[in-house]
């Protein structure tokens, strides 16, 4: 594979798209080139993740540990596809097993390497960290729709009239004590002018328990984030349902129809009493296309939310694929 | 704030679920992997029962304010008892003069004569307030036997207080009703009492034959000002479980096997080991019973909505 032909597969991944040639050829240089035998292991579920794989030829399989049942697949990656991203991003292991099945070549991208990709200022890093959320809102529709197969049955759909009817109707508050959200882990790495940016983004509402604020099927009317309370995400087919997650303080909902254009992925129904950030679609444009600290900040809390997810629903297609 | 640990299943040497792997219970009171800002120093207790034992229905009772990693005693007991059944408990209290740490205040909590035990992770913010409502809801001779200063021996007494015969063997559902029945009454008397603040009760009960755990949390969400355990609670109080064949050490990890149907079960606030790929997040809301049948390990998980 000579450097031109990795230049040119780097130029068709999405996650790079837009970047400039010297770029790619400086990713390129930075990229290890390996070949592995089929049957060969690129890491084990858990281990620490020193670096991501694009896929140049051959065939890898994830899998993920069911406990009792031994390792379930979850999905095969080809030409052009990465795996290990979450392990990457999260730094807390590898997510999934990968092993290869038919002899492949892989490109790796050191966990460091990638970090400062992200890390810059420039458009590229923001375009990358945008690149990253839609793949990995990608990933999430994908498993999501994966566990809303096993419940069976259809999706009761979106619920006739307006989207946004729900969100002006719930009741606005003040806007919580500054120092409350500071403590949240969400917030640590803000600094507090980005901080008060995105906390005056949009608008501040309560809401009671077992209130649907988002169907599954919908277009999202905004970005909700917790500050206080619980709202749960859950597939729901006729009187079956999963929890997918639940948005505690800190953690957000709705963003995924935003990001990639489509309907809501699920349901978020309030558990608890709440206090939600409402930041209506217009506004999460801005912020998701901004490139400024308050949207850096932004696409991290989604981005982090997004793996957060991934990994909790992991789990279950694992098992869900062990059964079959 | 604590770690909590149950088992049932085959015979299993007690220190590897204390000290043998590399998040054990005993590692979790001075280094949790899951609270970063807390650690459970305030003392460790457990129950286990060994059916080869004398009076096996009556478990081996350990506890000691010493801090379990420099407990020598414990190291030896928790090597010589192998149990079908065990709950175990690290305190953690919140590092105030209010704090009282004590032997009366260690959990697993167990009154002379009963047969039902419970360790609890959580705290019911604001208790003082609504201690003695509870006495309406607690059997007069069982409240007398409360000798701690806890949250947690008062949920026991009224645990106990929901069933036929405090001092019988409960089934396993009637000892699941007792423990929702209790949680329905502290949701209430929180009410009556204006108390709205995130409350988690994260319990592991047991009889020796079945264990139920329950991972729930009362106004999880919302906090009082300046609150010194909010970073603790801010994420859903953490419970995790493994099933299967038995735990085992197998090439330098140690891992739940295979069983169909399952024989074995842990229920811990923290997986027992690093890697956490072999276990299963209970989930929030819910809880779990888990019983010894001829059969096998009769194991399920529901919604509870209190």
């Amino acid at each position: 594979m000579s450097d031109r032909d990795t230049i040119d597969l780097l130029a068709a991944v999405p996650l790079f798209e837009g970047r400039s040639e010297a770029d790619l050829a400086e990713l390129a240089r930075v990229m290890r080139r390996r070949t592995v035998r089929a049957g060969d292991t690129l890491w084990r579920q858990g281990d620490h993740p020193r670096e991501l794989a694009l896929i140049a030829d051959g065939t890898v399989a994830a899998s993920v540990h069911v406990t009792g049942s031994g390792a379930a697949e979850i999905g095969r990656s080809g030409r052009g596809e990465i795996v290990g991203l979450i392990g990457v991003l999260d730094g807390a292991g590898h997510a999934t097993s990968v092993r290869v099945t038919e002899a492949a070549t892989v490109l790796a991208l050191g966990r460091q390497d990638f970090a400062a990709l992200l890390a810059g200022q420039d458009p590229s890093a923001f375009r990358l960290r945008r690149h990253l959320t839609t793949l990995l809102a990608a990933r999430l529709r994908s498993q999501l729709e994966y566990l809303a197969v096993s419940l069976g049955g259809a999706s009761s759909g979106p619920p006739a009239g307006d989207a946004g009817a729900v969100c002006d109707e719930l009741e606005d508050t003040r806007a919580p004590d500054s120092r409350y959200v500071r403590r949240m882990a969400t917030f640590h790495d803000f600094d507090p002018l980005a901080l008060w940016g995105f906390l005056t983004s949009g608008r501040y509402v309560r809401c009671p328990p077992g209130r649907t604020l988002l169907a599954e099927g919908a277009p999202s009317p905004a970005y909700y984030l917790t500050i206080n309370g619980a709202v749960e995400k859950v597939l729901v087919r006729d009187d079956r349902r999963i929890r997918v997650g639940l948005a505690g303080p800190g953690k957000a909902f709705g963003y995924e129809g935003l990001v990639d254009g489509r309907p809501s992925p699920v349901t978020a129904i309030t558990r608890e009493r709440v206090l939600l950030l409402v930041v209506p679609r217009d506004l999460f444009a801005r912020l998701f296309h901004g490139e400024d600290a308050v949207s850096r900040g932004f696409l991290d809390v989604i981005q982090n939310d997004l793996m957060a997810t991934l990994r909790e629903t992991l789990r279950p297609c694992a098992r869900l694929a062990a059964s079959r | 704030m604590c770690r909590i640990l149950a088992y049932l299943g085959e015979p299993l040497p007690v220190q590897h679920l204390l000290f043998d792997t590399d998040n054990s219970l005993v590692r979790q009171s001075y280094s949790p992997r899951l609270m970063n800002t807390f650690l459970n120093l305030a003392g460790f207790g457990m129950k286990a029962w060994d059916p080869t034992s004398l009076r096996p229905d009556d478990p081996f009772t350990y506890r000691a304010t010493a801090l379990p990693s420099f407990d020598r005693n414990l190291r030896f007991i928790s090597s010589k008892v192998a149990s079908t059944c065990l709950v175990a408990h690290v305190r953690g209290v919140t590092y105030s003069g209010d704090a009282v740490v004590a032997d009366t205040n260690l959990h697993p909590f167990h009154f002379a004569g009963a047969r039902v035990v419970l360790a609890h992770n959580g705290h019911l913010r604001q208790f003082s307030s609504m201690r003695y409502a509870l006495l309406d809801h607690v059997r007069p001779e069982l409240a007398q036997r409360i000798e701690g200063t806890t949250d947690s021996e008062w949920i026991y007494a009224l645990i106990l207080s929901q069933l036929e015969d405090p001092y019988g063997l409960p089934e396993t559902r009637e000892l699941a009703e007792a423990i929702a029945g209790a949680l329905r009454i502290l949701r209430d008397v929180r009410a009556a009492h204006a108390i709205d603040t995130s409350s988690p009760v994260n319990l592991c009960v047991s009889t020796g034959r079945s264990v139920v755990a329950t991972r729930v949390s009362f106004d999880y969400g919302w906090y009082p000002p300046d609150d010194e355990m909010l970073e603790t609670d801010l994420p859903f109080v953490s419970l995790w479980y493994a099933i299967g064949g038995e735990y085992a050490e197998d090439d330098g990890g140690w891992r739940m096997t295979a069983g169909e149907p399952p024989r074995s079960v842990i229920i811990a606030s923290e997986p027992l080991t690093a890697d956490f790929s072999s276990w299963l997040e209970v989930p929030e809301y819910s809880m779990l019973t888990a019983e010894l049948t001829p059969a096998g390990l009769a194991f399920e998980t529901r919604d509870l909505d209190v």
